[in-house]
């Protein structure tokens, strides 16, 4: 049988399992969902922001390795289209692949926008593999600030 | 004491990554969208290779969110390399949010042909 010293401290302070409970149960809500992409996941298609402002919806989009000739979007009304091709990495011969975690082929993502979004103006830009597509919302929705003259 | 508390807890995302070994060099690919590329930081310290990439995305003002999937945190991965790796040529490159490391075998765990004379 093994000796094993008494530690006093831990008696001093009667919380101390509580805080290691409480930091084990902050660490469980930590844990990241990115590790995981089966066929069916959703990261299979690409992850989607949509924000309102008060005078446009923006729409941002995580789009690495994607280039600006293989997407397509569209819209209609307001119902916005973001299709798109992810093509694969070219494989040289004799290269030996330890770990895919990447996806790649054909997506499609369609969203439907506030119905105060004007279709005529949009605008889109890629970079940094991030899609960030902008789109005013008519003229007529906007709060509208009206001066009062007092005189 | 405060500060690695800190650092323990702040949400870091693990980038989708891709291994794979090529002619005498291995290449790591990370997909990183949404980074610049000035902001990455790649360092080795021992065996750890870590790869640091924080997102600076401009926050919209007085904007409300009606739909929310993306991770809004920095991007962390740390891979453990080992000897045959040649510490001092490693090259990292940054296109379209993919963030593309080659790491060179030394010169003498190269495989080597021989000829043979006859």
């Amino acid at each position: 049988m093994d000796l094993v010293r008494w530690n006093q401290r831990r008696d001093l302070n009667p919380l101390g399992e509580f805080e290691r409970l409480q930091d084990e149960i902050n660490k469980l809500f930590n844990f990241d969902y990115t590790g995981s992409s089966g066929l069916f996941d959703r990261t299979v298609s690409p992850a989607v922001d949509v924000i309102e402002t008060a005078d446009s919806v923006v729409v941002r989009c995580d789009m690495p390795g994607i280039r600006k000739d293989d997407l397509d979007l569209s819209l209609a009304r307001n119902v916005l289209t973001i299709k798109g091709e992810k093509r694969p990495e070219e494989k040289k011969e004799n290269a030996k692949s330890y770990r895919n975690e990447t996806w790649s082929g054909t997506f499609q993502r369609t969203i439907s926008l506030p119905d105060s979004v004007d279709p005529e103006k949009v605008d889109a830009a890629l970079q940094d593999g991030v899609l960030e597509i902008t789109i005013a919302k008519r003229e007529e929705v906007r709060p509208r600030q009206i001066d009062v003259k007092v005189s | 004491m405060e500060q690695t508390k800190e650092a323990r807890e702040r949400r870091c995302v693990n980038p989708l990554s891709t291994i794979r070994e090529e002619e005498g060099k291995v290449v790591l690919q990370l997909e990183v969208p949404g980074v610049k590329k000035e902001d990455i930081n790649v360092s080795i310290e021992d065996d750890q290779l870590r790869i640091q990439a924080p997102r600076r995305e401009e926050r919209i003002e007085n904007g409300t969110y009606i739909l929310r999937e993306r991770n809004c945190g920095d991007y962390e991965k740390l891979f453990t390399i080992d000897n045959s790796i040649d510490r001092d040529n490693i090259d990292a490159k940054m296109e379209n949010g993919i963030l593309t490391i080659t790491l060179q075998f030394k010169e003498e765990v190269k495989p080597r042909k021989i000829k043979i004379k006859g």
